[in-house]
């Protein structure tokens, strides 16, 4: 595995043209995030304006809110919140791509009928093809990005046919920050540049004459901008407002839905597909890097994590043979990843 | 179900939010400490924030909103002064007025835009907040009320006297004729900022004679009842950019440029000036007396910030005791409204005593942690028993101690959970803390927090002070021993301590005591001069990395030089 410098401040390594170090060793975005920070650009979001536009955007039909779930600890969090804290009536919104967890399943499960909130489940191997050919490719798009394009797309679907303007993920403030209409903060962030230029690649070239995925969006802009057209809706995260730490969410979920740790996950104590593991693989291997290391970064930046945190969490904590069923369900083998060559 | 108020004051000075619940204060902060501006004028969103938070509610709880005045009397105030200094007003007048047109005059939209709050929004008197503020927090069950500050809509002064959950106000002192405008003015003559030096001004006075009284009173004629008379052609409240006249200046010689000399004229007129503000306050105070019959008395409005005059009203009226809760200024107000809302209004039993102003945000030790870290100090963690025995021994060596632990102290006082703290035998103390962190003016006193149990012991002081609101004499034979904190005219703005208050700084005196014999420690505000005080532990990071203060304490995270 390519062992590239990294920053003296986050965990992301040099990877031009998106991120470079200095002669100290520190990150453009660090660099960039100090001075705003200085310029008194860093403001924090306040809860008092997350409730205003809960009122906003708080739907008057059955469900006040859709909350996208994954049984990782962030979204069911998120869920919780959005019931207990804010009294809303929540819908909550699984999607399976095949590959997830029986952990995340049972920790999805365990929290609504603990909040006694609505399950829609949505289970699908439509983008295995899709995967699959990525693999083989050996293309840099990155298959959480493309998941979780299919994922927004459904969920913004799942919203309107319930009536719903009000999509609640969990994403910490590591992630996305803007309210994620009328834009998405992730796209045109430096960290995700590549990945995203190398997605769009993999779809032009591989996807847009497949029947199958002729409709398949390029981007999350795009994701968005059909939406606008369909709906009045807003994607919020509550992490982005609550003043708590990740550790006092943790403690809550635990206690009050029975949320549980799997056993094995990437970062360490989360909890993810089995896609996760491959997509992880592939993005260390392109990029040196992966969503996770900029999320983290971000979160080191806004004093939520320390460095030393962010790299014991970001340790690849899995083999081989946690990638092997993973590749045989995709139709793929050992040989498509080049294992013989490299080694993670 | 319970009853939850919000109070909120704001775009003067010192704007702040209150959180009552079911009568019980569960949360107050000043807007400063998280926008990071001093005396914030701004609406509080990041203190209503907060209170929210506290209160575990969001805007559509909220009950009851309460402003701390009311403003449409106040621009009535504002408008009919600007036409009477008219045209010398014009300039101010322009300067005033899209502030009152955009929001001071539009609360409800305000709180609609920010919050999304569409309840019912009541407006306080300015000064019925300030009684409020005192007498419905305060230990008496009936008490004389004496409000004192620059200008409320109209009021600068007020009687009254407040019984169960009732106040009556029996008279008021109106506008332009102030003491606290007075004293701002002549702040702002000897060279200080306005709103932020009459403090100063205070600590100033002990190094003169009040040779200048007499000149004051040509000033400002006083009745015997405490109502005075401003002589407006000393003033300018409204007319240019000072609040005193060329008259005033040949009365008293050439107005002091800010940051510069200080002369023994300066220190003269700060001692007349204080002198002055407590006769009239002790008038005041008498006739307040002779009016009610009651001895027991809540002071409130910024003027009771001064700690001097506060202990001479204990010792020259009939009052046998006092009480002054912690933010006494403007800040108080968002307390003293929702109070009203709850006890006045709706008639609510009073159920809750003020003894303790910690009522702002905490931090996990999780969040300390990443703090320090995350700005590359080195620290370590120690148990309680052995961190005292530890931070005693830093003091004794000199060291300055960044005190940082539990709820922000709500008020300008810091009161051991945002401190500085310092040895109190070293003469030489105060010049260390000015060089290495304060950077204070040198005239300026540092106050002494003493066990209440052996406060008597060290200094004359007729009761607890346990929010540094009422200052002592410094007993003659204990002088010498605690230099540190003894102010030239032998005064001390004393703090005490009950264990009951504040267990773990109570103990760590305990500690310094068992070292030095001596129960008590300099006391000063976790802050650089001209910043408000530390909020979050990042705030306390900052100021320790920016100054070279000897060892940061976060709870039981430890970090030295």
């Amino acid at each position: 595995m390519d062992t590239k410098k990294i920053c003296e401040r986050c965990v992301l390594p040099e990877s031009r043209p998106g991120i470079w170090l200095d002669e100290e060793g520190v990150c453009n975005l660090c660099r960039e995030y100090e001075k705003e920070k200085k310029d008194g650009k860093k403001g924090i979001s306040l809860e008092t304006e997350f409730t205003k536009m809960l009122r906003n955007y708080k739907s008057r039909g059955e469900y006040d809110c859709l909350v996208m779930c994954s049984g990782g600890k962030d979204s069911t969090a998120a869920l919780y919140y959005m019931k207990k804290r804010y009294k809303l009536n929540p819908l909550a919104f699984m999607f399976d791509n095949g590959f997830e967890t029986e952990d995340a399943l049972e920790n999805v499960k365990n929290a609504v009928e603990a909040l006694g909130v609505d399950l829609v489940y949505f289970k699908s191997d439509f983008m295995s093809g899709m995967f699959s050919r990525l693999v083989k490719a050996g293309s840099g798009a990155v298959i959480c990005h493309l998941c979780s394009l299919w994922y927004m797309d459904l969920t913004i679907k799942t919203a309107a046919r319930y009536g719903i303007s009000l999509v609640i993920a969990g994403w910490t403030k590591g992630q996305s920050r803007e309210g994620i209409f009328p834009g998405c903060a992730c796209d045109n962030a430096p960290e995700f540049s590549a990945m995203a230029e190398e997605t769009g690649k993999f779809l032009d070239r591989y996807c847009k004459n497949d029947p199958r995925y002729k409709d398949f969006p390029r981007s999350m802009e795009e994701v968005l901008k059909r939406a606008r057209k369909r709906q009045r809706c807003v994607v919020l995260s509550p992490h982005w407002f609550l003043p708590f730490e990740a550790e006092t969410s943790l403690e809550t979920i635990k206690k009050e839905l029975g949320w549980k740790t799997p056993e094995q996950s990437y970062p360490a104590k989360t909890t993810n597909c089995g896609l996760n593991f491959l997509s992880v693989y592939l993005s260390l291997k392109h990029y040196g890097y992966t969503h996770y290391h900029a999320e983290m970064s971000r979160l080191i930046r806004q004093g939520a994590l320390t460095r030393e945190e962010a790299l014991e969490a970001l340790k690849v904590n899995f083999g081989a043979e946690r990638l092997a069923p993973i590749l045989k369900k995709l139709g793929c083998g050992p040989e498509d990843l080049a294992f013989g060559k490299e080694s993670i | 179900m319970s009853m939850n108020i919000l109070g909120i004051s704001c775009f003067y000075h010192d704007a702040a939010a209150c959180l009552l619940q079911d009568g019980k204060i569960t949360a107050a902060a000043s807007e400063e400490r998280f926008n990071r501006r001093k005396n914030s004028p701004l609406f509080p969103i990041n203190a209503v924030n907060f209170c929210l938070q506290r209160g575990g509610l969001t805007a559509g709880e909220i009950d009851y909103v309460g402003f701390y005045e009311q403003p449409y009397l106040k621009f009535y105030r504002v408008l009919l002064s600007h036409l009477r200094a008219y045209p010398f007003s014009f300039k101010n007048f322009l300067a005033t007025m899209p502030d009152w047109l955009r929001e001071r005059l539009t609360l409800p939209l305000l709180l609609k835009n920010e919050l999304g709050y569409e309840g019912e929004v009541f407006f306080i008197k300015h000064h019925l907040s300030h009684a409020a503020s005192a007498f419905l927090v305060s230990p008496f069950e009936e008490a004389a009320i004496l409000t004192a500050d620059g200008v409320g809509e109209w009021a600068t002064m007020a009687l009254g006297a407040g019984k169960a959950g009732q106040i009556r106000m029996i008279k008021e002192s109106h506008f332009p004729d102030s003491l606290g405008l007075f004293y701002t003015a002549i702040t702002t003559y000897l060279g200080f900022e306005a709103l932020n030096g009459e403090g100063k001004v205070m600590g100033l006075a002990g190094y003169g004679e009040p040779v200048y009284l007499e000149k004051l009173k040509e000033m400002v004629s006083v009745k015997p009842d405490g109502s005075l008379r401003l002589d407006q052609s000393f003033f300018g409240f409204n007319k240019g950019s000072r609040m005193y006249s060329g008259k005033l200046v040949r009365a008293l010689g050439k107005e002091r440029a800010p940051e510069s000399k200080i002369e023994q004229r300066h220190c003269d007129i700060a001692s007349s000036l204080q002198k002055f503000t407590e006769d009239v306050l002790i008038k005041a105070a008498n006739n307040l007396y002779r009016e009610t019959r009651l001895d027991k008395l809540c002071l409130a409005g910024g003027l009771f910030l001064n700690c001097l005059a506060n202990n001479k009203i204990l010792e020259h009226t009939p009052f046998k005791e006092i009480f002054v809760q912690p933010a006494a200024g403007d800040s108080g107000g968002a307390l003293g409204v929702a109070s009203y809302i709850y006890h006045s209004l709706l008639g609510k039993e009073r159920n809750y005593v003020m003894e303790d102003a910690c009522l702002g945000p905490d931090f996990s030790r999780t969040r300390i942690r990443r703090a320090l870290v995350n700005a590359g100090i080195n620290f370590r963690e120690m148990e309680d028993g052995d961190l005292f025995k530890y931070a005693a021994g830093l003091i004794l060596q000199d060291k300055i101690v960044g005190w940082f632990q539990g709820q922000m102290e709500f008020g300008p006082r810091a009161l051991g959970n945002r401190s500085l703290l310092a040895n109190p035998c070293n003469p030489g103390m105060k010049d260390i803390l000015n060089s290495k962190v304060k950077k204070r003016e040198p005239f300026r006193p540092y106050a002494p927090v003493v066990l209440e149990e052996r406060a008597d012991e060290f200094f004359r002081i007729k009761q607890p002070s346990p929010f540094m609101l009422i200052a002592g004499s410094v007993r003659e034979e204990k002088a010498a021993v605690i230099p540190a904190v003894t102010h030239v005219d032998k005064t001390a703005r004393v703090q005490t301590l009950s264990r009951k208050a504040n267990p773990r700084l109570w103990q760590l005196i305990k500690e310094f005591e068992q070292l030095t014999g001596i129960p008590l420690l300099i006391n000063t505000s976790f802050n650089l001069r001209g910043e408000p005080i530390v909020c979050t532990p990042e705030d306390a990071v900052s100021c320790f990395k920016r100054s070279r203060m000897d060892c940061l304490i976060l709870d039981n995270c430890i970090a030295e030089r």
